[in-house]
């Protein structure tokens, strides 16, 4: 066997249905702790009530971006309404038609197959590979480990009122929702819808736009002068790309506006005394979160910077990765490489340049 | 999708490849070289677009193609117009049509497909797009090529009178030096001839084509024909800028384009003729009339009759005998922005039909008229025998 996935979420997922294309299943071992690649999606999904995709028609787990879900849906529906929403920039498939076509592509993929049920807690260079934690040695490793858990902020860590948003949850009276991204935003409307009176304690004024990463850092046209800047100013950007949004649109302001009209909604600077504090505060930042990859750059001596392991353009471990064996990060760890890395396309970025690789890589 | 210049070109040319070969393919069988300059002006005008206008857009929502495609299509018309591509409207606008479509596809469809990383690259297409790149260049180049081998051969007539008649049977272009002159007229036998600068004087007609495709008569001069100016059959044919002097000839036409509606549509544009019996007619024929002077014709200016369909526009026809533009015989006749003035009244025999109309549909024909200046006509306008006429502002 040759290749190995790390990471059994969607970031994993993606990475194998790009792999299917050119290796079977049994060429493939894909390491992690939960057969369901998306079952923390679900979870986070159903915690924050969440009902649509903030992705587009390109959303999704399949290696190109044709067909994507509006495609699919319009022959679904019968209708050309998710083509016209596509081109219109408008379309975004519900939560459910995700969760369908993830389990789709998981029954015909042979992912089952390919899934070793444990948990990797360690990645070593050695001849020829990488020695993955007595599983064996691998040609070519793809780590798609994922978020390295919520984030809750330092002061808040010991309240007993405070819940994260992806965390299962109900709203108290009166709730305050920490946090000025898509999770807080879509807080404060279920809490609104829960009859809720809300606080928005946040730090800025919420930044408006479609998707969290402009569109052009998802092609070469951004990426190439992504690429090129010097660590720090790279680290400035990715920090400045991304900081938490939510997308414009009616759907967002009118409850609120009409929730501020009736005093049910008001915003602080601090956490104040309501019964309930939701932390929609995203997830931890940074490799040393994550104690295998903290392992990884200590044992190996990797570069870093400012909490982002130092990645080629494609995704891979300059000083693990040659003409004969690659490793390379997915998910959230590889915005070094694709600052979007943390969404599907990101995903499937990182997975074409590694199926680049593993074809181009002579077989011993 | 945000693409980079190249990515813009790669996909541009490999959307193109089609187009190019399906004009190659018409232009085989049309034995017309305007699908491949149409196709060669639509790369044309979307690469300098691309690289002076679309290249700054940092991100290009899918909807955009539909503006983008109607100022592309714009441009190439207008193009087309400026280098004289004498090209069917509708049939080039739908191979413009077709080619959108086809990039449209391709684009959202066919190329993720073939490539991988088609959108992540920004719609660079890699080997293939150079591939697709290389691959028009040498199919129009070849089109050009071809084009330029079978030119037809220019024959120059050479200034003084030449004794005729002259019977051209091959394809070739004839262009007359200064004072070049032709006794006794000429007999086009072959298709695809040219006639540009040419004086007739005399002949039984002054210009005869009959069962010939593609002829074009342009700036020609015509004097003295004893039956008609330039007398068409069974035959396509382009007559622009001519001048053809009938007086003394009461009997017969200026022009007579007849029984050629199944060679496409054919035009009379920017000639002045006096006298004759018609200025221009048409029977069973499709051809578009425009930007002529008619004058002292001895029956009618212009008449569109048996059958025949055709726009009859911007002229101006004076001092006509009896009708000055006249639709008959189930003809259906667009009539727009001419000028008829001083048609006399002729109708002392007891013809009704000939009392000075200024434009006339007869015998179960339609005519729509728009904005026309009809003076001292004895009858501004008028229908008979089961006619209609449309008239609006």
């Amino acid at each position: 066997m040759r290749v190995a996935v790390v990471g059994s979420g969607l970031a994993g997922f993606t990475a194998y249905q790009t792999l299917r294309r050119k290796l079977e299943p049994e060429e493939i071992a894909v390491f992690g702790a939960d057969d369901d690649p998306a079952a923390t999606f679900r979870r986070h999904a159903t915690a924050i009530r969440q009902r649509e995709m903030r992705s587009e028609s390109d959303g999704h787990c399949l290696p190109t971006s044709f067909p994507g879900l509006a495609f699919r849906s319009a022959l679904a529906r019968r209708s050309p309404g998710p083509l016209i929403g596509s081109l219109l920039d408008r379309y975004h498939p519900t939560v459910d038609e995700f969760l369908a076509h993830v389990e789709r592509l998981r029954e015909r993929s042979g992912w089952d197959r390919s899934l070793r049920p444990a948990r990797v807690e360690r990645i070593r260079a050695v001849d020829g590979g990488f020695e993955l934690d007595g599983e064996g040695v691998f040609r070519h490793v793809l780590v798609a480990t994922g978020h390295p858990g919520l984030n809750v902020p330092e002061e808040l860590r010991d309240d007993p009122r405070a819940v994260h948003s992806y965390e299962p949850h109900d709203y108290a009276s009166t709730v305050t929702v920490v946090g000025a991204g898509l999770a807080a935003a879509t807080e404060w409307l279920n809490a609104l819808a829960a009859g809720s009176e809300v606080v928005s304690v946040r730090h800025r004024e919420p930044v408006r736009q479609p998707l969290n990463v402009p569109r052009e850092y998802f092609s070469r046209r951004g990426l190439e002068s992504f690429h090129r800047l010097g660590p720090a100013e790279r680290s400035a950007r990715l920090r400045a790309l991304l900081a938490p949004s939510y997308p414009p649109g009616r759907q967002w302001d009118e409850p609120v506006a009409r929730a501020m009209m009736e005093e049910q909604f008001r915003i602080e600077e601090s956490v104040n005394g309501t019964a309930q504090i939701v932390c929609a505060t995203g997830f931890r930042r940074g490799f040393r979160h994550d104690p295998l990859l903290a392992r990884l750059v200590d044992e190996h001596g990797l570069e870093t910077t400012e909490g982002w392991i130092v990645l080629s353009g494609d995704g891979t471990v300059p000083a693990l990765s040659d003409a004969t064996r690659t490793l390379a990060l997915a998910g959230v760890a590889a915005q070094w490489a694709f600052p979007a890395a943390d969404t599907l396309a990101g995903a499937r970025y990182v997975a074409h340049a590694f199926l680049r690789r593993v074809v181009s890589c002579p077989t011993p | 999708m945000s693409y980079t210049l190249r990515g813009r070109i790669d996909s541009r040319l490999a959307a193109t490849l089609p187009v190019v070969i399906a004009a190659c393919v018409l232009a085989l069988a049309e034995h017309k070289w305007w699908p491949v300059e149409a196709a060669g002006l639509m790369i044309g005008v979307g690469t300098a677009l691309d690289l002076q206008a679309y290249r700054f857009l940092r991100y290009q929502p899918g909807w955009a193609a539909l503006p983008f495609g109607v100022v592309e299509l714009g441009l190439v018309l207008l193009f087309m117009r400026a280098a004289g591509i004498a090209a069917p409207l509708w049939q080039a606008v739908a191979l413009f049509a077709a080619g959108w479509l086809t990039a449209q596809v391709l684009g959202h469809a066919g190329f993720p497909l073939l490539r991988l990383t088609y959108a992540e690259d920004g719609g660079e297409l890699g080997r293939f797009g150079g591939a697709a790149a290389a691959t028009v260049g040498v199919v129009l180049a070849s089109a050009g090529a071809t084009a330029y081998a079978l030119r037809p051969p220019v024959v120059h007539l050479a200034t003084g009178v030449h004794q005729g008649p002259l019977v051209i049977s091959r394809r070739e272009v004839l262009v007359g030096e200064p004072g070049a002159v032709v006794r006794g007229g000429i007999v086009v036998r072959a298709r695809g001839v040219t006639i540009k600068n040419v004086s007739v004087v005399g002949g039984e007609n002054g210009i005869t084509i009959d069962g010939y495709r593609d002829t074009v008569l342009d700036g020609v001069s015509i004097a003295g024909a004893k039956l008609d100016g330039i007398h068409v059959r069974l035959a396509g044919v382009m007559i622009k800028n001519c001048t053809i002097d009938m007086l003394g000839n009461p009997h017969g036409q200026g022009i007579d384009i007849s029984f050629n509606m199944d060679m496409g549509l054919s035009m009379v544009e920017g000639c002045t003729i006096v006298g004759g019996m018609e200025g221009i007619t048409t029977h069973s024929s499709m051809t578009d009339i425009v930007h002529n002077k008619i004058s002292r014709t001895t029956m009618e200016g212009i008449s569109v009759t048996e059958m025949s369909m055709g726009m009859v526009m911007d002229n101006e026809v004076r001092d006509a005998l009896g009708v000055g533009i006249y639709c008959n015989d189930r003809s259906m006749c667009m009539v727009e922005r001419n000028t008829v003035v001083d048609t006399k009244n002729e109708s002392g025999g007891g013809d009704d039909s000939r009392r000075g109309f200024g434009i006339l549909a007869s015998f179960q024909s339609e005519a729509d008229l728009r904005g026309n200046e009809l003076a001292a006509n004895p009858v501004p306008m008028g229908s008979v025998t089961n006619s209609l006429i449309r008239a609006t502002h």
